[in-house]
């Protein structure tokens, strides 16, 4: 058999791997910063969430401005069901999202104000706008996600369980062409369990050395052109959760998710997480049902649909931080940080549908146990003429700044330049206790590392 | 003991262990991140150890037909073969029928769906809307529409003789998807699914469109019902020209619509329009459909409540519109919207952007430029014949570019498991239920979910992806290779021993093959490939199924595939050999062969 160059560096780097930490300083070679083994979950809001009502004006000028353009989405500044003050800011958070407060209150959530796209032409549009954000190419599509170009460059170990976590069936486009990331909605059904028993795979029940469906199954998708290897992966991610899958889950610190697919999901990721020898790093989770051109409601009503929105949105960020936030040993949540962004803003003013219309500028959320936490960004203005378009909040922090002050600070990647091609500059907004970090690397990532080898 | 000894069983199953140490006691799985892994996507190509994967080309009409229906069957085949002296005139002549298939009968659809059984699917817009819409008390009651709808889908995808239709008909439920159980939109689904889509599902897009615009269904959906003079509601003009007709490749963003960068050129219709459009334009197709709304019991019209699509004059904004750079004069009423219509409809983005989600759909993930462009040209050259949409797949199916492609595209899991069902020759089908028991169809349905592929699930307007990246994730595969399992062991009551299973793979087999001679592990997996693929795979494959069949027997060595029963550790051949021939059906549907199209 010949041996081609990339079998040799295959051969080459399993050696070094057996020799331990030999493996480690090889991998340092392509990144001096060595990752930490902190997580960022990239948690997407889609269908663009009305930001104004999440976090809304409560004072001065701005409230005036607010309350002239929305009424029938309105969140009241005071009395029944008034928002909850951030602090003096003059902002308050949706009063159904009372867990965020209570993060906020500890210092543990920021809120940005006025994060977007700032490539040009805008747009207006959910699929378009998603996939520019998440391709993280400047305004293009491409073939990798930015989390992904995160794996890539991000110094992690040559050996990770999991490094990475798309909840969903399908993979979102933050981790497109990922060869590590599992996409898996649930935990407990992510296994071949379907079928008659005795031949589903070799237990003790089974004749000795005998293989049984799930086990044969991977024999069948060796081949080497994309389709199969994309099975390999999914062979690959049913092997490694079928130990764990019919564990019982539960949450630490009294943590109480609510019922539904988000509140399933973040426990998931609470589980592994705390898994440490699994080594989660990344993993992204979607939210749908923000795209409310109609019937949006608001807290007065008993209608308050956007408000049902929000509250088990809250309860499940707050379940995922208590859960996390154990003490000693049990405390995960200091090295974890959750991004919340949405595609896009909505529309100031609200419309005669008692909805709003697709906008710009929006909030971001960022949560943890190294956040820290208040008001960041500047808001551009709800004047007419400090709008986008006489319409729109404008944008004026540049979404990619937040996730590149996390993948500085928290993630311990420099490569800027490889994660957000295009992206030329970095101004953190100290939105983390560790509040120095790396210098940002515009270049120098070496691509021969992509795959965890060395270049011969 | 004797282990399966094909010397590439042995290769395969040295990789595996190659990342699989002790796969035979405490397994350790190989992790996700490990050095040298292959790339699947960005830079796969450069990849040199990338090769196309050694898989046989199936026979022409297999390669076709599965890729123009919901999986070939031995009867399918059979049937076309019997229509000419070669396969290009047998698939000519089978096209032509498929493209009419009011000319088709459609027995075991009829018999299926019956007003006994799914009695919603035969209810008018108006029953719909009082024997459900208006139903608040019982979710079960207020959404069986669209869970019959939801069955009546699997059982024409799998059962149907109109299988090109209903191909067509799932991908216009793509285009123009709604998300099937909104609260408001899922009572009357019947009505949207049956009288625009399956109604124009082979006919005039501009029809079609005309139909979307004013059905129920999407009126809720996207909003076009609260679109007001005094309350614009933009969501469906956006969706309408971005997803719907000149779609986000003619979207040159927040642009003035006067920008000198703003290429126009001739429309179908003989008139100049711009090529592109910009948000001005959707602000524009906005107040054009002011006043399109259904009668929903508005408070201004309360005895106006039959979910009828109706215009109201008085909240049109009736001012002129720019459109796409054409003028839409004052006070012309609903027809300023039908001016959109027929603008989009007519416009060479709209010829292009649907011929190429067809072609995708049909041909493969990235179809040639110029199979497009020629398609967009029946579509653009009889934009007004009734028979439009069946003209432009008769030019698709036909084409030289179909008729080579293989292996560009992977069935998605909808597409897999009705295949599977058609294969297994099932006999199930699945009904609406009320009660607090987890039924057959329940279980079936959230399998189907679970794949990220259930029928009218999408939650958003662009519809289910249709390209390999999104299909092939480990979420999708793993839970497609479950539910194709699922289907060994589905009885028609779920939880019932006595219940007939939906495809008793172990009784077919034995009447397929009668003699018991006949029942050889070698025997058995060619009956089940021959039946399943309509063709052999590459020998290395069939060697895999059937060492998995016969474990320590000889290939050659009859089976007893008349009892389940255990048997003592050194002879698993003997160990519940039933069970083990499920599962080695099984690994056929779940092979990477049976997902190429």
């Amino acid at each position: 058999m010949s041996m081609n160059r990339r079998d040799f560096l295959r051969t080459s780097s399993l050696a070094t791997l057996a020799v331990g930490a030999g493996a480690r300083t090889r991998v340092a070679l392509g990144n001096p910063d060595a990752a930490t083994s902190d997580v960022l979950v990239f948690v997407y809001l889609r269908g663009g969430i009305d930001g104004l009502s999440l976090v809304a004006p409560v004072a001065g000028e701005l409230r005036t401005q607010y309350e002239q353009a929305r009424s029938a989405t309105r969140i009241p500044a005071t009395g029944a069901n008034a928002a909850l003050p951030l602090g003096s800011s003059g902002w308050g958070l949706h009063p159904r999202a009372s867990g965020l407060h209570g993060l906020f209150q500890a210092s543990r959530l920021a809120v940005v104000h006025a994060v977007g796209m700032l490539h040009e032409p805008v747009t207006r549009s959910h699929f378009e706008a998603q996939a520019f954000m998440e391709f993280g190419l400047n305004g293009q599509a491409g073939t990798q996600g930015w989390l992904t170009r995160h794996l890539i460059s991000g110094g992690l170990p040559a050996n990770v369980s999991i490094p990475s976590v798309s909840a969903g069936a399908i993979t979102a486009t933050s981790l497109l062409a990922s060869t590590e990331t599992i996409t898996m909605a649930n935990l407990q059904q992510f296994r071949l369990n379907t079928g008659p028993w005795n031949w589903n795979h070799s237990t003790q029940g089974t004749p000795a050395g005998a293989l049984g469906f799930a086990e044969v199954l991977p024999q069948l998708w060796q081949g080497s052109d994309i389709l199969e290897r994309k099975g390999q992966q999914a062979h690959d991610a049913l092997a490694i959760i079928r130990p764990i899958a019919g564990e019982t889950y539960t949450p630490g610190n009294g943590a109480q998710y609510p019922s539904g697919t988000l509140g399933d999901q973040l426990q998931m990721l609470a589980n592994l997480i705390k898994r440490q020898e699994l080594g989660l790093r990344v993993a992204t989770v979607d939210v749908g049902g923000w795209d409310t051109h109609n019937g949006q409601g608001n807290p007065t009503q008993s209608y308050d649909y956007f408000g049902n929105q929000v509250e088990p949105l809250s309860r499940a960020l707050t379940a995922f931080y208590t859960d996390l936030n154990g003490s000693g040993a049990g405390n995960h949540a200091g090295r974890v940080s959750v991004v919340v962004m949405s595609e896009f803003g909505r529309r100031v003013l609200e419309n005669d549908a008692g909805g709003t219309d697709h906008g710009y500028g929006n909030v971001a959320l960022v949560m943890g146990g190294t956040v820290n936490g208040g008001v960041y960004g500047t808001f551009p203005g709800l004047g007419t003429n400090q709008l986008f378009e006489r319409a729109d909040v404008g944008v004026t922090t540049d979404y990619r700044q937040i996730l590149s002050e996390c993948l500085l600070r928290r993630l311990g990647n420099p490569y800027l330049g490889h994660v957000f091609p295009g992206l030329n500059s970095y101004t953190p907004l100290g939105l983390f206790s560790d509040a120095t970090g790396l210098a940002p690397n515009w270049g120098g990532f070496d691509h021969l590392f992509d795959n965890g080898f060395e270049a011969a | 003991m004797s282990r399966p000894d094909s010397a590439l069983l042995d290769l395969a199953r040295r990789r595996l262990l190659g990342v699989l140490p002790g796969l035979f006691s405490d397994p350790t799985p190989p992790p996700m991140r490990r050095p040298g892994k292959p790339p699947v996507y960005a830079e796969a190509e450069q990849d040199p150890d990338l090769q196309p994967a050694a898989v046989t080309t199936p026979p022409a009409l297999v390669r076709w037909l599965n890729r123009a229906t919901f999986g070939t069957t031995p009867a399918l085949l059979a049937e076309v073969n019997g229509l000419g002296g070669n396969d290009d005139a047998r698939w000519q002549a089978w096209v032509d029928q498929q493209l009419n298939p009011a000319a088709i009968n459609d027995p075991q659809v009829d018999a299926r769906l019956t007003a006994a059984s799914h009695p919603t699917l035969f209810k008018s817009l108006s029953e719909l809307w009082t024997q459900h819409h208006a139903v608040t008390t019982d979710y079960g009651v207020r959404m069986r529409p669209i869970t019959e709808s939801e069955c009546a889908k699997v059982v024409r995808a799998v059962y149907s003789r109109r299988q090109l239709y209903e191909v067509v008909v799932d991908f216009w439920h793509d285009h123009f998807s709604t998300f099937g159980w909104h609260y408001d939109g899922g009572p009357v689904f019947p009505h949207y699914d049956r009288d625009i889509i399956r109604a124009h599902a082979l006919g005039n897009f501009r029809a079609m469109l005309g139909g979307v615009t004013r059905a129920t269904t999407m009126m809720y959906f996207l909003d076009l019902r609260s679109n007001r003079r005094d309350g614009p509601n933009e969501n469906y003009a956006r969706e309408l020209v971005e997803l719907h007709t000149l779609g986000a490749e003619n979207y040159a963003g927040v642009l003035r619509p006067d920008d000198p960068s703003l290429p126009s050129g001739q429309a179908n219709d003989g008139v100049n329009v711009r090529l592109k459009y910009v948000d001005e334009d959707v602000y524009s197709a906005t107040r054009a459909f002011t006043g399109w709304t259904i009668r929903d019991g508005h408070w201004q019209f309360p005895a106006e409540n039959d979910g009828q699509f109706t215009f109201r004059p008085g909240w049109h904004d009736n001012y002129s519109k720019w459109f796409l750079n054409r003028f839409i004069q004052s006070y012309k009423g609903d027809d300023d919207g039908e001016i959109v219509l027929n603008t989009l409809a007519a416009h060479p983005g709209t010829a292009t952007h649907v011929c190429r989600k067809l072609c995708r759909r049909l041909v493969g993930d990235n179809p040639p430029e110029s199979l497009v462009q020629s398609a967009a040209q029946v579509f653009g050259q009889h934009w007004q014949a009734a028979d439009q949409i069946a003209r432009v797949i008769r030019h698709i199916l036909l084409s030289s570019t179909f008729k080579a492609a293989f292996n560009q595209k992977m069935a998605r899991p909808f597409t897999i498991a009705m295949a599977a069902l058609r294969g297994l020759q099932a006999d199930y089908t699945p009904v609406w239920d009320n009660t607090s028991n987890w039924t057959t169809t329940e279980e079936f349905i959230s399998h189907l979910r679970a794949t990220g592929h259930g029928p009218f699930y999408w939650p958003a307007p662009n519809g289910y992806p249709d390209r390999q990246e999104a299909w092939s994730s480990s979420g999708a595969l793993a839970m497609t290779w479950k539910l194709l399992a699922h289907f060994t062991t589905m009885r028609q009551v779920r939880g019932d021993n006595q219940s007939p299973l939906v495809a008793d793979i172990v009784a077919q087999t034995m009447t397929a093959l009668p003699n018991a001679a006949q029942r050889t592990a070698g025997g058995i997996i060619d009956y089940w490939l021959g039946r399943l693929y309509g063709f052999q795979p590459e020998p290395a494959r069939r060697a895999q199924l059937v060492d998995f069949l016969r474990q320590n027997a000889a290939a050659d060595a009859p089976l007893d595939i008349t009892t389940d029963a255990w048997a003592n550790a050194n002879n698993p051949s003997a160990f519940y050999t039933q069970s083990r021939l499920r599962y080695a059906v099984a690994l056929i549907l779940c092979a990477p062969d049976y997902f190429r199209r």
